[in-house]
């Protein structure tokens, strides 16, 4: 299981990687397990307006379905098409071409870990 | 008792295995004051399959049936010709008494039988996918309603007032209890006045719901409400009560509906008093999951064969529970291998047959009609409405047919309140032969 | 494994034969069905909108449409072919005189909205259904018209809503639903615009009073419970749960899906249930046809009789009619009376038993359900030890430990010739596995189930369990690539 360094990581199993005024959010390695071969995400709509800890997008398995939370406020400004096509990708790259979404940061964060508190949290 | 398979010795050898006195100690759990007296229930004696048979008989004898006289009843419920082939392939045990095909590798009968229903019901649709059924016409009609505010995420829903009445009061009682407005609109004839519908759309309208062949038989072009529904980036829900007639007109697809939906009873289904009939639900490939119920997908099998699973299950009650699409579980199986069998039998050219047949039949009849009796104008495929002087002469005309064997149509009223107790509702499938048609109008003679 | 097991476990790798997909048949057959009817004109205004490409239905000759379909039903495991012990599905036998009786013309060939005069013979055979299930539900005032059973819990819902305005309590829109519950029941709520809070299981795996206790407010439309549960216990604080929920001003709505334990032997309405469905097509023996169809009447009590939904079959001096209008209705769940072939077919089920033999359905089905929890206990985990009502609950704790899940023990039985049992539900256990044997099994068939269980746990403790991992090898069929078919949906054969 990969927790990479640069990130940051919430209770639900999100990461965001923060860029300047952007964040970039995804699902962990650990979610990705937990909910098995993954055949359909939901994707937001280019635009929105997303508060902390908003439900933004749906990750679907052949037998489970989850909501995925927004890490970190801000409006929606790219989401990754590439997952309509091959949503496999968010079980084989979850940190890299498995993002969900990309957004200019906004006012707000839910509460964010480090990737060693979230080793520990795991570990919980 | 026959269903019954232990003897005595079974259940006192089962009993002892448990380790309980008797039966009664396995029901320890249920309070005593609950305990009801064996044989104590109003219900009737036992009867042995004879006695079965026989109260059946009487019962059904009691019924007038089409078997033997002359039914043109329509408004949503046909008599279409069944082949026997039909009823033998749904009596095989192997079809009627399996569960659901949640076990693959033991259902891939029921699972290819669906798969072919959902191909066949979408080509004849004119759409992209259909599902595995929904109960009926009514509910699909609902279910259409309920999808298309999930697809646009607006919720006011339009209903021309020339949909089924009973569609409508369905329709209207699952939306009653949801947020989002419900606004039917009037017609001033027996037909769909596009131009109502069309003004009645807004910016809020989820749908619009229009039934083609309407409720009256009224056969007409959607161009108009498709454009408009793309303006107002609404959905174009298109019902329709008997699917035989896409074998001779335009599909619902062809005319561009995001959704059809309606009964597919006349595909090879009896009329059964009501049910069990089909509902049938098709829509855009696009909006595939937002599909309310169960679908069926082509897959393969570890060994790389061919084979078929329920799919997107993920949209269904028992995962996403109170998010799901719809909270469907069973569905009418069992309906879909007998329309599948039955458009199997019949194929292109069979299903053109009967609705030629069933078509020209109205066309004879109307084409002869007494200058008493009057039907309503335009196109029609196998339904008008007949109109009266009065109530009388109808109810006339109605005994004077009864007594020729002759089921001459549905009080209009009897479907539609409020509307002047005059009217019939008249339809005519491949069933009516030119006599039974000759013997009608002798009967509207008479009876002026 | 015993010695000879030839005949104990039923299935072979016998002739099953390779049938495409209608659209694959190499030729094109003309239509072999002749048609009746009137071959003449259509009038010119319907001939404007002729259909331009045909849909491209490929039609069979009679004798090939045949071959066709019998083939693929026997890629089918029926109740028929053998032993199917779905839990909560109640998968008895279905006689086949209800199969006979009911495709008699003057029941098959009739028409909804023909005169009620001429009708008589169907509505009295469904008028005295009706009495039946409220006799036997202890709830007397019953609508046929839910089409299964979601749509009898939507039906429900809906007149306890309606119950609920009448008196003013038009804020009450939360209904508490056990974890343990069918996932139809939130999902009719949300249909019926209401909103649903779980509650926990006890340890037990019934109902947990303080647990309800805490949830019940000012706000508390009603509780939806099973009894017997899904884990197969009967919720023996019945009575105390039926009075805390009308204390706080609520209604109990019972899922009939587990009444196959209480029939002729208790009355759900007696223990204080404002609301039953009950699904025809699991106590009643109606065939389930490969997913439907079913049937979902309701019965209830007098709180709720006046807002039972229309068309209403009643009875007026010696004529049945159907009362299409009363004010107080909650209206039309369905577009008619109801699935009526299916409820005539109930109607035959519960005349064969009658008055003097109902009690035996239930007698029997939960003494088979206990024989095999006896049997199969001490071999495999059970989660709430005790007795058991009609279904019994397993998981697969033991067989994990040597690798093995409840999906290798599910694909195992159908090598060994057995339907597998509900697999992964109720969701309060892992792995759940949940048994329901019914009525109409015999000794001999449970025996032989049992002794393929503990064959499996044979399996799992010698550790040799490759047979388990690869299983099913003996269907037309082996293990189907859901992924696959999730990921990119083919639901039609290509044009």
């Amino acid at each position: 299981m990969t927790i990479p360094a640069d990130l940051k990581y919430t209770k639900e199993h999100e990461w965001v990687r923060i860029d300047g005024d952007t964040a970039t959010f995804g699902i962990t390695d650990h979610a990705q397990e937990a909910l098995g071969d993954i055949v359909f995400v939901e994707l937001p709509e280019i635009g929105r307006t997303l508060e902390a800890g908003e439900a933004y997008a749906v990750v679907e398995s052949v037998k489970a379905v989850s909501d995925v939370y927004a890490p970190v406020a801000g409006d929606v400004v790219e989401v990754n098409e590439a997952l309509e096509g091959e949503p496999e990708l968010v079980n084989t790259d979850p940190y890299g071409a498995g993002w969900i979404a990309r957004v200019t940061i906004g006012e707000g964060a839910a509460e964010l870990m480090s990737d060693d508190e979230y080793t520990t949290f795991l570990e919980e | 008792m026959r269903f019954l398979p232990h003897t005595d010795s079974d259940r006192r050898a089962m009993l002892d295995t448990i380790g309980v006195s008797g039966i009664g100690d396995l029901f320890a759990d249920i309070p005593s004051e609950f305990h009801i007296e064996k044989g104590s229930l109003a219900i009737a004696d036992a009867l042995p399959e004879a006695g079965i048979v026989r109260k059946f008989t009487r019962a059904a004898e009691q019924n007038r049936n089409a078997t033997n006289t002359r039914y043109f009843l329509g408004g949503g419920t046909y008599h279409h010709f069944v082949p026997a082939v039909v009823d033998y392939v749904i009596s095989r045990g192997e079809f009627l008494t399996a569960y659901t095909p949640y076990q693959p590798e033991i259902s891939q009968g029921t699972l290819q039988a669906l798969f072919e229903f959902q191909t066949m019901i979408a080509r004849l649709t004119g759409m992209d996918v259909s599902n595995a059924s929904m109960y009926e016409a009514a509910t699909a009609t609902a279910e259409a309603a309920l999808m298309a505010r999930r697809v646009t995420r607006k919720s006011r829903v339009v209903m021309a007032g020339s949909v089924n009445p009973r569609y409508r009061a369905v329709t209207a009682n699952y939306l009653s209890r949801l947020d989002g407005e419900y606004t039917q609109v009037d017609m001033g004839a027996f037909g769909t006045d596009l131009d109502r519908v069309i003004a009645a759309i807004d910016a809020q309208t989820a749908c619009v719901i229009v039934q083609y062949p309407d409720f009256y038989g009224s056969v007409y072009d959607l161009a108009e409400l498709r454009a408009a529904c793309d303006a107002a980036k609404c959905l174009m829900v298109v019902a329709f009560s008997d699917i035989s007639a896409f074998a001779l007109i335009e599909s619902p697809g062809a005319m561009g509906a995001d959704i059809a939906v309606g009964s597919g009873q006349s595909l090879g289904i009896p009329m059964g008093f009501g049910g069990p009939h089909l509902g049938l639900f098709t829509c855009k490939q696009k909006y595939v999951r937002q599909l309310p119920g169960r679908v069926c997908g082509m897959t393969t099998d570890v060994n790389g064969k061919r084979g078929f699973v329920l799919t997107l299950s993920t949209r269904e009650q028992h995962i996403r529970r109170e998010k799901a699409t719809s909270n469907i579980c069973s569905n009418q199986g069992l309906m879909c291998t007998a329309a599948a069998t039955y458009m199997t039998l019949m194929g292109d050219a069979g299903l053109a047959t009967v609705a030629r047949h069933s078509a020209a039949a109205l066309h004879s009849l109307v084409s002869r009609l007494p200058a008493h009796v009057t039907a309503a104008t335009g196109a029609r495929y196998n339904e008008t409405v007949l109109s009266f002087v009065d109530h009388a002469a109808r109810q006339r005309f109605l005994a004077a047919a009864s007594a020729d064997d002759i089921f001459a149509g549905i009080p209009l009223e009897q479907i539609e309140a409020g509307v002047e107790a005059r009217h019939l509702l008249v339809a005519t499938t491949e069933m009516v032969e030119e006599s039974d048609i000759s013997d009608y109008l002798a009967a509207l003679e008479v009876s002026l | 494994m015993s010695a000879d097991t030839t005949f104990k476990y039923s299935a072979t790798a016998g002739i099953q034969h390779e049938e495409p997909l209608l659209f694959e048949h190499a030729h094109e057959a003309p239509s072999s069905i002749s048609l009746p009817g009137v071959d003449g004109e259509i009038s010119d205004a319907l001939n404007h909108f002729a259909r331009k490409d045909a849909a491209g239905i490929p039609g069979l000759s009679e004798p090939e449409a045949v071959r066709h379909f019998v083939r693929m039903s026997q890629w089918n495991h029926g109740i028929e072919t053998g032993f199917y012990p779905l839990g909560s599905c109640t998968m008895k036998y279905n006689p086949r005189v209800n199969e006979q009786v009911v495709r008699l013309p003057g029941l098959a060939h009739i028409h909804p909205d023909q005169p009620e005069a001429t009708a008589q013979g169907v509505l009295a055979l469904l008028y005295e259904l009706q009495g039946w299930l409220g006799e036997i539900a202890g709830l007397p005032y019953v609508t046929l018209q839910p089409a299964a059973g979601a749509h009898g819990e939507l039906a429900g819902l809906m007149m306890i809503r309606a119950a609920l305005d009448a008196r003013g309590d038009t804020h009450r829109r939360k209904v508490l639903v056990p974890d343990s519950a069918h996932g139809t029941n939130p999902a009719s709520a949300a249909l019926c615009g209401m909103h649903t809070v779980e509650l926990k299981s006890g340890a037990d795996g019934r109902i947990d009073l303080d647990e309800l206790k805490a949830h019940l407010d000012a706000d508390t439309a009603a509780l939806m419970m099973t009894n017997p549960n899904t884990a197969g216990a009967f919720e023996s604080d019945i009575k105390e749960i039926c009075r805390l929920v009308h204390e706080a001003g609520a209604l109990v709505y019972g899922d009939g899906a587990n009444l196959n334990a209480l029939v002729g032997v208790a009355r759900p309405g007696d223990m204080g249930i404002d609301c039953l469905h009950i699904n025809v097509h699991k106590t009643f023996s109606t065939p389930h046809g490969g997913g439907g169809p079913g049937g979902g009447p309701v019965a209830v009590n007098e709180t709720l009789a006046p807002f039972l939904p229309v068309p209403r079959i009643e009875k007026q001096g010696d004529t049945y009619v159907l009362l299409q209008h009363a004010d107080t209705s909650v209206g039309p769940v369905l577009g008619s009376v109801g699935q009526i072939g299916v409820l005539l077919r109930a109607h035959a089920y519960i005349s064969a038993f009658g008055r003097q033999h109902l009690h035996s359905i239930a007698e029997d089905a939960v003494l088979n359900a206990n024989y095999v929890l006896r049997r199969l206990q001490g071999r495999y985990h059970v989660p709430f030890p005790g007795l058991c009502k009609h279904e019994c609950l397993l998981t697969d704790e033991v067989q994990e430990r040597h690798g093995v899940k409840t999906l290798d023990i599910a694909k195992r039985l159908i090598d060994l010739g057995f339907h597998p049992m509900t697999v992964y539900f109720p969701l309060i256990v892992h792995g759940a596995m949940l048994i329901e044997p019914t009525e109409t099994e015999s000794r001999e068939t449970l025996d032989a189930f049992c002794d393929a269980m503990l064959d499996i746990a044979d399996v799992c403790e010698a550790g040799d369990t490759d047979i388990l991992h690869e299983a099913p090898v003996k269907p037309f069929r082996r293990r189907l690539d859901e992924t696959q078919a999730a990921r990119k949906p083919v639901l039609v054969w290509p044009a």
